[in-house]
């Protein structure tokens, strides 16, 4: 690489000279820990900005797995959120019931909002549905993360309104967006694309925002671990099944060999939403005939899939 | 004798592991894949779970 190799053989940080600790591809540039930590709050700051999706009052319900990406959005939101009067965040974790899995994220996602002084809410797929993941997918367990995704957005939507939420905050970064425009691009469904967008539009349901949507996954890694928050986890054993993780391997690879890719797809479909603004692409929003719940058909996700088990 | 990986990068393609998928320390702290490497180095390399 171009930038001269510093103290003890590290290239040295392109704002401030000390020893880097990242690479950032896509802007050829090195940054060391101090400085990718404001970068990183400063990204989130301008995203939330730019795209209103904060407002003074708002309470907001952050999705907290435990894991990474709600770990540094719980971190991040307690930090910047004194700029809006009044926000409040509360954090709600969803307990799916992956035997193996689960037990240690909980810690780790207990011991973060004691540490933060955030309140802490949880709520279960036993709750939702009477079942836990485990038992729900016996038999079934490539339709893993269709399932797990499905109610998990419920049973956050539910919590998130009986906490009093005005908002629900995921932790959705840089990459996951890239691979889910990739995903919906190789479907052939536009209708998703555009539905997956983070504005705060319908009066109907809570608004769902996504503060970290241009931060890379490497980067968000990055700044937990010279924070001293980077906690390893086990994966969760259905990765597996994944089409998902098909399509990250994929981008990985393309990503390294043309850094900037990731952004460019961000980029291409927020071109699309513009092109798009006031087009009929979006399905009208229905109501579920069985629960009420706001969906695009006659029955809703959760009710189809209470139906076939 | 083979001189072994100079730096973390060579290091990581050499396990056939992305740049983009691990983060990597060097004696405890966070490098880039361009920082050198020693045989006396302590290197621990950590792969970013996917979600959370
Ligand atoms: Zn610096
Ligand atoms: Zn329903």
């Amino acid at each position: 690489m171009e930038s001269p190799v510093g103290e003890k053989g590290v290239p040295a940080c392109g704002i401030c000279g000390e020893p880097a600790v990242i690479f950032q591809p896509a802007d050829r540039r090195y940054l060391c820990g101090t400085h990718l930590v404001r970068e990183v709050e400063d990204l989130v700051r301008a995203t939330v900005q730019e795209n209103a999706l904060i407002r003074p009052g708002d309470r907001i319900a952050v999705g907290l797995s435990g894991g990474k990406d709600s770990t540094a959005l719980l971190v991040i939101l307690s930090r910047i959120l004194p700029a809006w009067p009044g926000a409040n965040l509360v954090a709600i974790t969803v307990d799916e019931g992956i035997a193996g899995y689960r037990a240690d994220t909980i810690r780790a996602a207990q011991s973060l909002t004691g540490r933060l002084g955030v309140e802490h809410r949880m709520v279960s797929f036993a709750d939702i549905i009477g079942q836990d993941l485990d038992h729900l997918l016996i038999g079934r367990e490539k339709e893993a993360c269709t399932v797990c995704g499905i109610l998990r957005k419920k049973a956050l939507a539910d919590a998130a309104r009986t906490a009093g939420a005005t908002v629900v905050a995921t932790g959705h970064n840089l990459d996951d967006e890239a691979q889910s425009v990739l995903m919906n691009a190789f479907r052939g469904d536009l209708p998703r694309l555009l539905r997956t967008t983070d504005a705060r539009t319908a009066a109907d349901f809570l608004p769902r925002i996504k503060p970290l949507a241009a931060v890379p996954e490497k980067e968000i890694a990055a700044y937990l671990f010279v924070q001293g928050f980077f906690t390893e986890l086990p994966e969760c054993p259905y990765t597996k099944y994944a089409l998902r993780a098909e399509v990250r391997t994929f981008l990985s690879d393309y990503e390294s060999a043309h850094p900037g890719t990731m952004q460019n797809l961000v980029a291409s479909k927020k071109t699309i939403e513009r092109c798009c603004a006031g087009a009929p692409v979006m399905e009208p929003l229905r109501r579920c005939r069985e629960c009420g719940d706001p969906c695009s058909g006659d029955l809703c996700q959760v009710c189809r899939l209470r139906h076939s088990l | 004798m083979d001189p072994g990986p100079a730096t973390v990068g060579e290091l990581l393609g050499g396990l056939g592991l992305h740049p983009q998928e691990v983060i990597v320390a060097r004696n405890g702290t966070l490098v880039p894949e361009q920082a050198a490497i020693g045989g006396d180095d302590e290197i621990r390399i950590i792969r970013i779970a996917h979600g959370g």
